[in-house]
């Protein structure tokens, strides 16, 4: 796990441990301060996931700070929101790089490129959202019916997914 | 190396998103908090489109490597085909680490995107010492775009090789003490159709006309003709002693143990011999009491570095070694590869030497070999014991060289060159008695 890691490994393991670290604090300088305790557990926790990305420690890191987040902000929509998404997004990036093989076997450059533009692409949908959300403040329409309305849509493409015609369904073995 | 069992599965980064992303929205929507959509937004999408990128097709692979039979330091290329891969967008394949096989890449890990109508990137593979090796087995996993369905990691089973021992193509100028077959390259005593010039005698009849000498002829005043050594084969007989491997070995190219250079010195003298036109027997002390008749050409050399590939150390249970028949015929040449540590062995070569054989005993214990012990054993005792054998195998050593065997350190193909030259001015001088049995 330790030995015979690649150095790829080694950087993509720092983001793994970078990342969590700067979706919790990045709101430090807005007055948005995590209790130490929870910055302790999470650091702890994202070091184990960095050697570990498969592990369910990568999702709960990332669930405990999507929850303390979730208890942070109301109805406001800050900017700090894109780094903590971008944060959030680096860790997933990193931890589903390295599982693509065990630490011996290194980053291939055009999976870590493809990759890297996934990440910004995937992360335009959270600067779409947030642009949207702060276009729509102050408009009256009701916070829940925007909100529901723009958890539709995301909802639907997961859903157009997982029904879409698969024609190896069912195949025998 | 076919597999067919694996089918895909969700990985851990699809059900990730999915996860995150769908208790930040739960969330969101429960307690009204519209900026956790943005933060989850990216995982969302990410997991949305594992999802739509679900495979529909099940691959198949195989495994299959350029070579079936290997020389210690050669490599191949063990190739994956795969079927069914319209799905697959990474590859990755990681061999499963054997001794002495040496992978490229690095560790034997291999990952890539997988591009249409490009095929698998080949692992190269190099088995690092000779014997009985497994080759090509590794796992393989594929994965799907956006990493929402992997398939595998699946074994594959290798491929059980014979490793050869290397080969140093070296053709010896030594003559053999006592040629006594039809044909070959060892310069016989008495004249025939060779090469070699042998003395200018009288025309007899049945002579050929092209043998007349005209320069002696006229000077004499009647035919002359030159004659030739007749050129002939040897049997040889090598006998390699596998009851024990003394020293840790490391691969061809790296530290060798006794029984590696056994094996090598076999292969080569084998090579070395078949290749003049000799006829070579092997037979093997161990266990398995391995044994090649006489015999010559590449297909009984092939015959013989299979044989030795297949050797296993151990000491034989139901033969002792001192009664063991050689099945020797007179003007055998013998070459015991040993480093005599054993008693009945040295009393074998001392009677093989005794029926008048020229008997030539070659040492591969490596200069500072040290055997490996059990863990529990005293360092100190072990080094005593080992000390005291060493001592021992001097004392057989000088035994035999008394009883007229050479001992020579195994040298490369050209350590028989001058024992070879000394055995044959030795056969030509007259005695008495002699024979072979």
């Amino acid at each position: 796990m330790i030995r015979g890691a690649q150095r790829s490994v080694w950087v993509l393991r720092l983001v793994m441990v970078l990342g969590p670290a700067v979706a919790l604090l990045a709101g430090e300088g807005a007055g948005y301060t995590p209790p130490t305790v929870l910055i302790v557990v999470v650091l702890l926790g994202a070091l184990l996931a960095a050697l570990r990305p498969e592990h369910l420690s990568v999702t709960v890191i990332m669930g405990l700070v999507v929850f303390w987040w979730a208890l942070q902000l109301r109805s406001e929509m800050p900017g700090v929101v894109l780094v903590v998404a971008a944060g959030l997004m680096a860790t997933h990036v990193a931890a589903t790089l390295l599982s693509y093989g065990p630490p011996s076997l290194p980053l291939d450059p055009q999976l870590g490129l493809l990759w890297v533009a996934r990440g910004a692409l995937a992360w335009l949908a959270a600067l779409v959202v947030w642009v949207v959300a702060r276009v729509y403040t102050g408009h009256g329409t009701p916070s829940l019916f925007w909100l529901a309305g723009l958890a539709a849509v995301v909802v639907a493409a997961v859903v157009a997914g997982s029904t879409a015609p698969l024609h190896g369904e069912g195949r025998s073995r | 190396m076919i597999d067919a069992g694996s089918r895909w599965q969700l990985t851990g980064s699809l059900g990730r998103a999915l996860a995150v992303g769908g208790v930040g929205l739960a969330l969101a929507l429960a307690i009204g908090r519209p900026a956790l959509v943005v933060v989850v937004a990216p995982l969302v999408v990410a997991g949305a489109l594992g999802l739509v990128h679900k495979p529909t097709h099940e691959p198949m692979v195989y495994a299959s490597l350029a070579h079936l039979q290997l020389h210690e330091g050669q490599g191949t290329r063990s190739r994956l085909q795969a079927t069914g891969t319209e799905d697959v967008e990474h590859v990755a394949r990681v061999a499963s680490p054997q001794p002495y096989i040496a992978v490229h890449p690095h560790e034997g890990a291999l990952g890539h995107l997988l591009r249409p109508g490009e095929g698998v990137a080949p692992l190269e593979i190099s088995p690092r010492r000779w014997g009985r090796r497994l080759v090509g087995a590794e796992k393989v996993a594929l994965t799907s775009a956006w990493a929402g369905y992997r398939w595998g990691p699946t074994p594959l089973v290798g491929r059980e090789m014979s490793v050869l021992p290397t080969l140093t193509h070296f053709r010896a100028g030594g003559e053999a003490p006592q040629p006594i077959g039809l044909i070959g390259a060892h310069r016989s005593r008495r004249d025939g159709d060779g090469t070699e010039f042998s003395s200018i005698r009288a025309f007899h009849p049945g002579d050929r006309l092209r043998r007349i000498n005209w320069r002696v002829s006229l000077k004499e005043g009647s035919l002359h003709v030159e004659s030739t050594r007749a050129e002939e084969d040897a049997a040889v007989l090598l006998i390699v002693d596998a009851l024990a491997d003394y020293g840790m070995s490391g691969g061809v190219e790296s530290t060798d143990s006794s029984l590696d250079v056994t094996v090598r010195a076999a292969a080569a003298l084998a090579d070395q011999y078949v290749g003049g036109g000799d006829r070579v027997s092997l037979r093997v002390l161990s266990p398995g009491g391995e044994y090649v008749g006489y015999g010559t050409g590449t297909r009984h050399l092939r015959r013989i570095l299979i044989l030795l590939s297949n050797v296993r150390p151990g000491v034989p249970r139901d033969v002792a070694i001192d009664q063991i028949d050689f099945r020797t015929t007179a003007g055998t040449v013998v070459v015991v590869i040993s480093p005599m540590l054993s008693e009945p062995l040295a009393t074998a070569t001392v009677r093989l030497a005794r029926r008048g054989l020229p008997v030539i005993v070659i040492d591969p214990l490596p200069a500072g070999t040290i055997p490996s012990v059990h863990p529990d054993v005293d360092d100190e005792v072990a080094d005593l014991a080992w000390r005291m054998r060493l001592l021992d195998r001097s004392h057989l050593l000088a035994r035999l060289a008394s009883s007229g065997c050479p001992v020579v350190p195994w040298n490369g193909p050209r350590t028989l060159e001058e024992i070879l030259r000394r055995l044959a001015r030795r056969g030509q001088v007259p005695r008495v008695g002699g024979g072979a049995g």
